[in-house]
């Protein structure tokens, strides 16, 4: 056996009842906002990562290593939170990682880390804005749920 | 028997199956989807209630490690851990709970001996490996002093950390994690080193893991500002300026000023 068990082995098979909602479906609006950003010019997929790593849902490209991304986006976010807190610079919003062939977004929020990956000559600005709106959006729910 | 017996002993039976309380299984089941749908404090409160049933249940624990860590609850994420690995020592997933808040707490070798334990059992197991190479990666603790300079980096004042628009805690740092020389106060200038090395450690191996190659620029914004940061030559040069300032424009600030420290040739 190399492969550890499905991170709730035992507690994965269907209820037969969805969790009771008020309103739309967070799990949907996640896909939904997830499926949007990925479609701006030159990003290329993201995903919405827990803060403990575990994904939520993803929107990368099928040979993309989703659960190593997820690891590394989750520890990455939350180092961004607790920096912010210790320097005593209020909240962490978003943060922006370029490279020679690429950039990746970090948004921060409530349930978690929304982590956009796109081509090095992404507009940065557009996404950048584009993150802040979605993650608004998402906010309202969270107080609400 | 009496129509009113037979009513009674219908309704008996009809009242057990409402009130029976669901099974611990099926509590962690619909814990699971409240935490897929973000839902924490919810799905907590089933863990709980599930725990409170068999209190021997790893599944149950996991859980509510998990939950504890979505909430940010640290301690009671790390003791909900440690009770499924008290319950079943090699927990892959206990073992990376735990390892990813030592990595998080800087604690690089409690982190690395952690998913060592997972690896051994579990050799691919994706997450343990990414964590792992983060952990292994060549920043480690700040050592150095402010001020002393690695051989090969140009020498350089606080004097000379002078960005074309207001700023703070400019600083230039090693990937290990020790200041080179800083415009803040001595215990400040560790804390922004350390905070600087891990981000460039964790931003590095996110952006390899996606294939976009090594961390050049950075910009992370937050309720008090937005922070520049520039990587080269193992070198971290970072500033923060007021959050109104345009990000393209933070940039070349700071690209600019890398240049006029002689630290980078390949500032954008």
């Amino acid at each position: 056996m190399s492969e550890p068990p499905a991170p709730i082995a035992g507690a994965t098979q269907p209820t037969g009842s969805a969790v009771p909602s008020r309103g739309p479906s967070r799990a949907l609006a996640f896909r939904e906002m997830l499926a949007e950003l990925s479609k701006l010019e030159r990003v290329r997929g993201g995903l919405i990562v827990t803060p403990d790593g575990l994904v939520i849902t993803t929107d990368l490209p099928s040979q993309s290593p989703a659960d190593a991304l997820a690891a590394f986006g989750a520890t990455l976010g939350r180092e961004l939170e607790l920096g912010a807190d210790r320097l005593g610079r209020g909240g962490f919003n978003a943060a922006v990682f370029s490279a020679a062939d690429g950039t990746i977004f970090v948004g921060g929020h409530p349930i978690g880390f929304l982590v956009l990956i796109g081509d090095q000559d992404v507009d940065v600005a557009a996404v950048r804005s584009a993150l802040g709106q979605a993650l608004d959006r998402l906010r309202t729910p969270v107080a609400n749920a | 028997m009496s129509l009113g017996a037979l009513l009674g002993r219908t309704w008996n039976g009809i009242a057990s199956i409402v009130v029976r309380p669901p099974t611990a299984a099926a509590l962690f089941r619909r814990a699971l989807e409240y935490r897929n749908a973000g839902r924490y404090d919810e799905a907590a409160r089933l863990v709980a209630e599930g725990i409170e049933q068999a209190p021997q249940s790893s599944i149950g624990h996991l859980l509510a490690g998990y939950l504890c860590a979505a909430r940010r609850e640290i301690e009671p994420a790390k003791l909900a851990f440690r009770r499924v690995l008290a319950l079943d020592p090699y927990h892959p997933r206990a073992l990376l709970g735990l390892a990813r808040i030592a990595l998080e707490e800087n604690d690089l070798e409690a982190s690395r001996a952690l998913l060592d334990r997972a690896l051994q059992f579990y050799p691919d197991f994706p997450e343990a490996r990414a964590l792992q190479e983060m952990a292994i990666s060549p920043s480690g603790p700040a050592a150095a002093t402010t001020g002393a300079a690695p051989a090969g980096t140009p020498l350089m004042s606080a004097g000379d950390l002078e960005l074309g628009i207001p700023a703070r805690d400019l600083s230039v740092t090693r990937a290990d994690g020790s200041p080179v020389v800083a415009r803040v106060d001595d215990k400040r200038a560790q804390v922004l080193a350390h905070h600087l090395a891990q981000v460039h450690r964790m931003a590095t191996a996110t952006l390899a893991c996606a294939g976009l190659g090594p961390l050049r620029r950075g910009v992370v914004e937050t309720g008090g500002g937005m922070t520049l940061l520039l990587s080269d030559a193992g070198l971290i040069l970072s500033a923060t300026v007021d959050g109104h300032v345009e990000i393209g424009a933070g940039l070349t600030q700071i690209a600019d000023l890398a240049t006029k420290l002689g630290m980078t040739a390949s500032a954008p």
